[in-house]
């Protein structure tokens, strides 16, 4: 069951196109995340969805009913959307438990309800503190715990792990995601963070130039980028030049190559069944997918190339080193996520090898 | 005469609108309904409130208006003979020298008390930061009447600078002092780091933040100076205002009356115009969250301290203490039999008219400021630009000017029905002190972030019910304190209240009028003390409100 669905929807603030033709559908109790640099209009999709905008055109249908289309605008009030803000926005003039309630209608205030949903964020007994007495995180607990109160059919989350540092954030994230799916609420969630998107989506539209560029669910969106500039924008990349051979000169098994500094790396099967032409083509390589090898070999071997160490960035988990292949020409570097390495100082010659397969897009 | 933080409303209405600085808010119709009537979905106007702001900005040009017609029905061509004659030359030169030099005094005395109570260790500085904002509540006619009756010497020109600066000092203490506990510590640190001595600081940074606060006290102060009667008339100064009044007296009189307050409202807007340009690009960019970080006080060395403490106490000795002494010492002086059983039935009379004005013109204020505050901060663009610049027009409008330009449209236009009854006397306080009390009302309104509202709207609640239960409950205080200025405003109005009071009436500032002009300086007195005694209350709490209101701002986001 399609739980959200929009199409051709357009918004412009005076001269300036914020989306143009946006389409996206999301099935009923799924996460999805709407993952934008800023500006792109993420947050105006938002308002749009809550209704505290109208759109110029196209249509938003909620639970199968058009809440805004041609001739038609619901006002936000009998939309039944959950909607959290940026920083939580609690009012400040009302306790805890009556920030919760303010939804409800007496009687259900009066039945538990308010408790219940305290309970369920794990702010229990906290229900009598005024919002300035609980922590960032807590607020951030609250402000959820009001809108599920009101059992949306959609719970809208603006971008409400920002202004959390990073310790609180991890844990307020993994609770938010809990509670979503425990009340089977459907979520969408705002954000310019994409670990926050790959950690916690079921699936991640991308905002781009008022139009979503890729919809798809984190493993796919992180391996299989759209182009190359979403590539970049999902994670870390080595976007390399490559030349496609041509099929015909595939293996036996038919699995053809790309040629890179690396030498012939193997090109991930086409998933749409469109294949690449042969010719000058981008090709993306994921730091974690090079490997560093410390002691040079005397001649490296296929996929691998020799370089010299530029810098080497530690942190704990996990370092991240550049290195500047050799005969590569000046200003080329990749980047090789490693882990456990020794710290190398820069100028060390090393070997760094590819672990195919590998994509690439028409350059 | 006391408009409080300009300044404030308007930057923190700033960063309340998040990403849709546009239009919200839809028509009524189509809440209602559900279904857009407008075939082009777009950005839609707050027709609704435009059209209630539309209006009351017609109501507050009315009185200009009605001056230009009376002016064309006396003849322009008398007008401009009345304009053109030495007279003008002997008040413009008396109203600007005036005008500049006290100005300049509250300048400085204002800047000097709010830098000594804000940022250095000053002994008793909690106590003195509310009595310096005490005299705020002494009528200005009060402070001419203490110093005046005492010494024989107190009049003119440097009677009227003397007691002016101690009057409205404040208008300009205020502001400044908020503007200082606002700003950004972190600006005078860096300045510091970059090797500016403690002087350069103060001079480029400190003086800088409080730029527009010193400046919007110093446009205040000019206003209540072009607009004041009372205690000019017992200096025996001549200004615009008191030759207008005297005119104002005689029917013969019109064609001069009206000269003069078109000349009076000529210099006022060049004030208006003046700060505006001055204030020019003085928008303070802030970065970061408004996290309120307390600076350290600066050490004053034990000389600095007492020669500091010194000044303060006689500035308030000056400004407090003699008005409300000479008040005393005259009816000691009098015999206390003197404020007889007549007097006490007359002052309760007096008060209750008072109480009772006062009351009216702050409700009716506070409430039509609502719509308009709201499309200010809320809304921002062309509307709220015109509608800013309405509310100008009645900042240049003097009380005189809007009480004789009331009295001519009932003698015209109702055949003087309504001429000096209670509803046109709230109706002129209602118009005069509409900006202040707008003022009020914005800050209150920009307390409450927008997103609140849609949060409250997100959860069900309709239009109007999100907006009483939320912004207006945040607002509360705000708008108590709008009503409260306006309410003060009025208990110590004289100018337009002797020209507009019904007939058989008195309040507290006529009855003490009438005493003073008549030399009972011991039954003029008492009233004088209940006028500080009613008004000080509110003052009070104003102090309060704006004191809290500054440390607060960061604790709410």
């Amino acid at each position: 069951m399609r739980e959200l669905a929009v199409s051709g929807l357009q918004k412009a603030f005076g001269p300036h196109p914020v989306l143009t033709g946006l389409e996206l559908d999301v099935p009923a109790g799924a996460f999805t995340a709407i993952l934008g640099p800023s500006g792109s209009g993420k947050t105006t999709l938002l308002r749009l969805l809550a209704g505290f905008e109208q759109a110029d055109a196209g249509t938003i249908t909620i639970g199968g009913r058009v809440v805004d289309g041609p001739g038609r605008y619901i006002p936000p009030e009998r939309r039944k959307i959950g909607y959290v803000p940026q920083e939580g926005a609690l009012f400040p003039h009302l306790t805890v438990a009556h920030n919760v309630g303010f939804g409800l209608l007496a009687r259900e205030r009066r039945g538990g309800r308010t408790a219940e949903l305290l309970e369920a964020v794990g702010l229990a007994g906290l229900g009598a503190r005024y919002p300035h007495q609980l922590s960032g995180g807590q607020q951030q607990r609250v402000a959820l715990a009001r809108a599920l109160a009101i059992r949306p059919e959609v719970v809208l989350l603006d971008e409400p792990f920002a202004a959390l540092d990073a310790h609180m954030r991890a844990s307020v994230r993994s609770d938010v995601q809990r509670i979503c799916e425990q009340a089977g609420t459907t979520a969408i969630l705002v954000t310019h963070d994409q670990d926050e998107a790959l950690s916690l989506a079921d699936r991640i539209a991308v905002l781009r130039d008022g139009k979503i560029v890729q919809y798809a669910p984190p493993q796919e969106l992180y391996t299989r980028p759209a182009d190359a500039a979403l590539a970049r924008f999902v994670g870390d990349a080595n976007l390399l030049d490559g030349q496609l051979a041509d099929p015909a000169l595939a293996g036996s098994d038919g699995a053809r190559t790309v040629d890179t500094i690396f030498g012939a790396l193997p090109l991930a099967p086409a998933q749409p069944a469109e294949p690449i032409p042969p010719g000058n083509v981008t090709v993306l390589i994921r730091p974690e997918q090079l490997e560093l090898i410390a002691v040079p070999a005397a001649s490296p071997g296929t996929g691998c190339l020799s370089g010299r160490v530029v810098a080497c960035e530690y942190y704990g988990h996990d370092a991240v080193v550049r290195v500047q292949p050799d005969g590569g020409p000046d200003g080329l570097e990749v980047i090789v996520r490693t882990t456990g390495a020794p710290r190398l100082p820069a100028g060390s010659p090393v070997t760094v090898r590819a672990r195919g397969p590998v994509i690439a897009w028409t350059r | 005469m006391s408009t409080v933080p300009d300044v404030r409303g308007e930057g923190s209405a700033q960063s309340d609108g998040g990403a849709a600085g546009a239009v919200t808010t839809l028509p009524a119709g189509a809440a209602l309904s559900g279904r857009s009537a407008v075939p082009a979905r777009r950005a839609r106007r707050p027709a609704g409130l435009l059209l209630i702001a539309t209006v009351i900005a017609a109501l507050l040009a009315v009185p200009l208006v009605f001056l230009l017609i009376e002016s064309s029905r006396a003849g322009w061509s008398t007008v401009g003979s009345q304009i053109f004659r030495p007279l003008t030359g002997t008040l413009l030169w008396n109203t600007v020298r005036l005008t500049v030099a006290v100005t300049a005094a509250c300048a400085i005395l204002g800047t000097a008390t709010a830098w000594l109570v804000e940022r250095t260790d000053l002994p008793g500085r909690r106590v003195f930061a509310v009595l310096l904002v005490v005299p705020l509540a002494i009528p200005d006619f009060v402070v001419s009447f203490g110093w005046s009756s005492l010494f024989i010497w107190v009049q003119g020109f440097g009677g009227a600078v003397l007691v002016m600066t101690l009057a409205v000092y404040p208008l300009v203490y205020l502001p400044v002092a908020a503007s200082l506990r606002a700003a950004d510590p972190g600006q005078e640190e860096v300045a510091r780091s970059l090797g500016a001595g403690r002087v350069r600081t103060f001079i480029r940074i400190t003086l800088g933040q409080a730029r527009g606060a010193i400046l919007g006290g110093c446009l205040l102060v000019a206003l209540v100076l072009l607009a004041e009667y009372g205690a000019f008339e017992m200096l025996g100064y001549q200004t615009f205002t008191t030759e207008i009044f005297t005119n104002l007296q005689l029917p013969t009189e019109v064609p001069a009356a009206c000269a003069l307050s078109l000349v009076l409202v000529a210099i006022s807007l060049v004030v208006l115009a003046g700060e505006s340009r001055w204030r020019g690009g003085g928008r303070v960019a802030r970065s970061g969250p408004l996290t309120q970080r307390v600076m350290p006080p600066l050490r004053l060395g034990i000389r600095a301290k007492v020669l500091s403490v010194a000044c303060v106490g006689v500035l308030m000795a000056l400004a407090l203490g003699l008005p409300v002494g000479a008040s005393i010492y005259w009816i000691v002086e009098g015999g206390v039999p003197s404020v007889s059983d007549s007097v006490s039935v007359s002052m309760l009379d007096a008060a209750w008219h008072t109480a009772a004005y006062g009351v009216s013109a702050a409700a009716i204020d506070t409430l039509v400021a609502l719509p308009v505050a709201v499309l200010a901060i809320r809304h921002a663009g062309a509307a709220r630009h015109f509608l800013e610049r309405s509310t100008y027009l009645v900042l240049a409008m003097p009380g005189v000017v809007i009480a004789l330009a009331l009295t001519y449209f009932t003698e015209q236009y109702l055949d003087s029905a309504g001429y000096q009854t209670a509803p046109l006397l709230v109706l002129c306080y209602a118009i005069m002190f509409f900006p202040l009390a707008l003022v009020g009302v914005k800050a209150a309104i920009a307390r409450a972030p927008a997103s609140l509202d849609e949060v409250a709207r997100s959860l069900g609640q309709g239009k109007l019910a999100a907006f009483s239960r939320v912004t207006l409950r945040l607002a509360a205080p705000g708008l108590a304190a709008a009503f409260c200025l306006v309410f003060l405003e009025v208990v110590t109005e004289l100018t337009a209240t002797l020209i507009l009071v019904p007939t058989g009436v008195q309040t507290l500032a006529t009855q003490f009028w009438q005493y003073q002009s008549s030399l009972s300086y011991g039954q003029a007195a008492p009233f004088a003390l209940v006028m500080i005694a009613v008004a000080a209350l509110p003052s009070i709490a104003l102090g309060r409100f704006f004191n809290r209101s500054a440390d607060t701002r960061g604790m709410e986001r």
